[in-house]
């Protein structure tokens, strides 16, 4: 990479830490995911003499679980992009499904009207969250920590915290379906299709247009930004908006696939978004990486979750190597992103 | 001589990378008077104070205080030695009392560890009643006014038993009426014994207040005069008396109609009543001191901030920019103050930076074209002369003088036709800054014009064409270079 060589030109003490910084912004989620899958493969069947993990049936439930995970995770990175953070994803997710439930169930309401309502919902609290930041100036932290807990509080009201099963047939196939089905049987999940779709978009707004110039401006240097005519507020705002509905999105293809919803779907989405975009190569302080890096990142994560438990890891410590991937993750931000001059 | 210094510079040298800050200073503060310390904008005059501080280490020269040579390694020593200052930003804690403020540090206890607030209450109430001031000890800060606070900086020091207090130009923030107030409380404190060291820009307080003063300019010491022996006019050549290279390569442009005209424009107190008009190809320069209300003006008309009333023209027809993009899409643009915060994205590349304001150009479908990109990005990297590696380089690695390069890269490339520059070449190289005023000239001469903000007189001197003084936001007078001098214009904002 050119930006390898002109860093290290400059000063060549700073080889070893831009060619770390080149290799975790760009490649290392998916060597990460090789390399995982070639641990997990072998443990596997040292553990049980066959193979349970290398299996596609395997790693087609950790792309269905990632999709739902990285369409939420797309919404944390762009946020992250300008130097934000939102802590009310993964209530969001949970709020935003039970009252698709309870108007779906409960309610009687036709499902693609309560689709639509979903929708509107998800941009109707990012607009909060955004508006809350941008224009009232507090801080993304503290607003979105509130927000967090409003989310939680309707959704267990709504629901008395009792899941509701059984969702309408009609949205089965956005979480339960396949494409090609009848020619290559149930291999390639329509939700893992829309979560690369939104992926491949989104990357390309970002890289290739005037608004992703200008997200990653804002990130770099808000004050920069605002000198060179950006509206800063405006893309605070639009982002947190884009968020919600991606929440949304992912809420609805959660509640299809698990055909059920409960106050703990999406829980936690907001740290593994996190997690995700940081292994994925977007910089915490805003202004850098690839949104298609959170992708991986949310794969990477799910593939070692899911390799755990095949290995029969304790789900406690499972909890604890989240703890120390996180750290890992934001210690892998901090010495990338240290200052080099 | 026979007289009593209680300080004594001798020989002070201070550099910082590329720039001598103080050069070679050497002078005495007699004993129980208000010594005056004047200079322009750069003379080295903050140097001086951080080093009587202890903020900076000399690298060269010694200081004595009573006769004894001192050294302060860090603001703690200088305070202990007896030296306090106030600082033009007063450095204060905000929530607390003010006497808990005038304690701060330094509490007063009872018995090994409990705070004695009483005794704390009852000695900050004798100091203030000493001052003859109108102040409740028990209130927070955050609740004063600038004055007061200043006022409660200045009782911290008397608390702390100081000798010599330095005052880092306080009037800059006084009303008239606060400032007469502070003029008895300095003169007071000269009463009491205590020998005051006061920098301003305005001579007037020099002469009302001063006991004595020395002058500064480009790091060099000129002269300490007692204040009955000189005339203002004397004092503003000592300021601003050098002589004038050919560092400026001054070319006439292409002189057209009127583009802007300004009129009445008024902002709250820092714009009053300000009309001017500019005509294209002309470099029109806005001269005065800091906080005179200069970028205030560029930013009121670019639409950054709201005016209360006044008419802005641009091509003779009245416009009214609600935002900065307004401001930008009309053919304006800025070049701003803080080059590394506000001009320049730092983690974003050369390339990056130069077409950021004018993405359409590069962009074919609303898709940004990235040889169109490196087409562009090359052809200004080399219009300008920008010395970097690599197109991709984040611009955080170049120099200061580059750095300002890409920062008109990006404005030529937006093609601005009535471009702001705001202290475009402060803290660069001489190298650097002669290619920015010979930028200006082709900028000119393309028919563009410049409005030049600087606190630089020989460069407002040495590439405007008409100069306009402010002073506290106002218009003080318009001058045609042929007829204005450093002298005229230092008179004009003083």
């Amino acid at each position: 990479m050119s930006k390898q060589t002109n860093t290290s030109t400059l000063d060549g003490r700073r080889n070893f830490a831009s060619t770390l910084s080149v290799m975790s912004k760009d490649y290392m989620s998916v060597v990460g995911i090789i390399l995982l899958a070639i641990i997990f493969s072998i443990g596997s069947y040292v553990k049980n003499g066959e193979q349970y993990f290398m299996t596609i049936s395997n790693w087609k439930n950790i792309m269905l679980q990632s999709s739902t995970v990285a369409i939420v995770a797309l919404g944390q990175s762009i946020i992250l992009l300008t130097g934000n953070f939102d802590l009310s994803l993964g209530r969001m997710v949970a709020m935003i499904s039970c009252v698709g439930a309870v108007l779906m169930k409960n309610v009687g309401m036709d499902p693609n009207l309560v689709i639509l309502i979903m929708f509107g919902l998800g941009a109707l609290i990012g607009a909060f969250n955004g508006f809350m930041t941008a224009y009232v100036r507090i801080p993304a932290f503290i607003a979105t920590l509130g927000t967090q807990y409003i989310c939680f509080g309707v959704a267990k009201l709504l629901t008395q915290a009792t899941p509701i099963p059984n969702m309408p047939e009609s949205i089965g196939w956005l979480g339960r379906g396949y494409i090609f089905d009848n020619a290559i049987g149930k291999v390639i999940p329509i939700s893992v299709i829309m979560m690369l779709g939104v992926y491949i978009i989104a990357q390309f707004v970002t890289s290739k247009t005037k608004t992703g110039r200008n997200i990653y401006a804002v990130g770099g240097s808000p004050e920069a930004a605002f000198f060179s005519g950006i509206n800063v507020k405006r893309y605070y705002f639009g982002t947190f908006v884009l968020a919600g509905l991606l929440c949304a999105f992912g809420g609805l293809i959660l509640m299809s696939r698990l055909n059920s919803v409960a106050i703990t779907n999406g829980q936690n989405y907001e740290f593994d978004a996190v997690i995700g975009s940081i292994i994925g190569g977007i910089a915490l302080a805003g202004g850098k990486g690839r949104v298609i890096g959170t992708m991986f990142g949310c794969i990477f994560l799910i593939t070692m979750f899911n390799g755990f438990s095949q290995l029969g890891v304790d789900p406690f410590v499972q909890d604890v190597l989240k703890g120390v991937v996180l750290v890992a993750a934001i210690t892998l931000d901090v010495v990338r992103n240290r200052k080099k001059s | 001589m026979g007289k009593d210094y209680i300080l004594s510079l001798k020989g002070i040298t201070k550099e910082f990378p590329g720039v001598k800050a103080l050069d070679d200073v050497s002078l005495n503060i007699e004993r129980g008077t208000i010594h005056g310390l004047i200079g322009e904008n750069g003379a080295g005059k903050s140097t001086l104070i951080k080093i009587l501080g202890g903020i900076y280490q000399p690298n060269g020269g010694k200081l004595e205080q009573d006769g004894k040579h001192v050294s302060f390694a860090t603001p703690i020593d200088a305070r202990r030695a007896g030296i306090s200052v106030v600082h033009q930003e007063i450095k204060l804690s905000e929530p607390l009392s003010v006497a808990e403020n005038m304690f701060l540090g330094n509490l007063m206890l009872k018995g090994p560890q409990m705070v004695d607030w009483k005794g704390m209450r009852k000695r900050a109430q004798e100091i203030v009643n000493e001052l003859g001031m109108n102040i409740d000890v028990t209130v927070p800060v955050e609740s004063l006014t600038v004055a007061k606070k200043q006022v409660v900086a200045i009782m911290q020091a008397i608390n702390n038993n100081s000798k010599i207090l330095i005052m880092d130009e306080p009037s800059a923030v006084l009303t008239d009426r606060e400032l007469e107030s502070m003029f008895r409380i300095v003169k007071d404190l000269r009463e009491k014994g205590i020998t005051i060291i006061y920098i301003s820009h305005r001579l007037d307080e020099v002469f009302e207040l001063c006991d004595n003063v020395s002058v500064l300019r480009d790091g060099k010491h000129i002269d300490t005069l007692p204040v009955a022996e000189v005339t203002k006019q004397q004092l503003i050549s000592m300021m601003v008396g050098r002589e004038m290279g050919q560092e400026y390569p001054k070319e006439v442009g292409t002189i057209g109609d009127t583009i802007l005209e300004v009129r009445n424009l008024k902002r709250g107190n820092v714009l009053k009543d300000i009309s001017f008009s500019v005509k294209a190809g002309e470099v029109f320069g806005i001269s005065g001191l800091v906080g005179a209300g200069r970028t205030e003006l560029a930013r009121a008309i670019l639409g950054i901030d709201r005016i209360d009333s006044g008419e802005i023209y641009v091509r003779g027809k009245k416009v009214h920019y609600h935002t900065f993009a307004d401001a930008i899409r009309d053919g304006l643009g800025l070049i701003p103050e803080d080059r590394k915060l506000q001009g320049l994205v730092q983690i974003m590349s050369v390339k990056k930076n130069t077409t950021l304001v004018n993405l359409d150009r590069v962009s074919r479908g609303g898709v940004i074209s990235n040889a169109l990109e490196t087409q562009y990005g090359n052809e200004y990297k080399d219009k300008l002369r920008v010395a970097t590696p690599s197109l991709e380089t984040e611009v955080q690695y170049l120099s200061g003088g580059n750095q300002q390069k890409v920062v008109i890269a990006k404005w030529l490339f937006q093609d601005a036709e009535i471009l702001f520059l705001d202290e475009p070449t402060r803290g660069i190289d001489v190298g650097a800054k002669t290619e920015i005023y010979r930028l200006i000239n082709q900028m000119v001469k393309e028919g563009k014009t410049v409005i030049l903000i600087s606190s630089e007189m020989p460069e407002i001197l040495g590439m405007c064409d008409r100069i306009m003084v402010m002073h506290e936001g106002r218009k003080m007078g318009e001058l045609d270079v042929a007829e204005a001098t450093q002298e005229k214009i230092m008179a004009l904002c003083v």
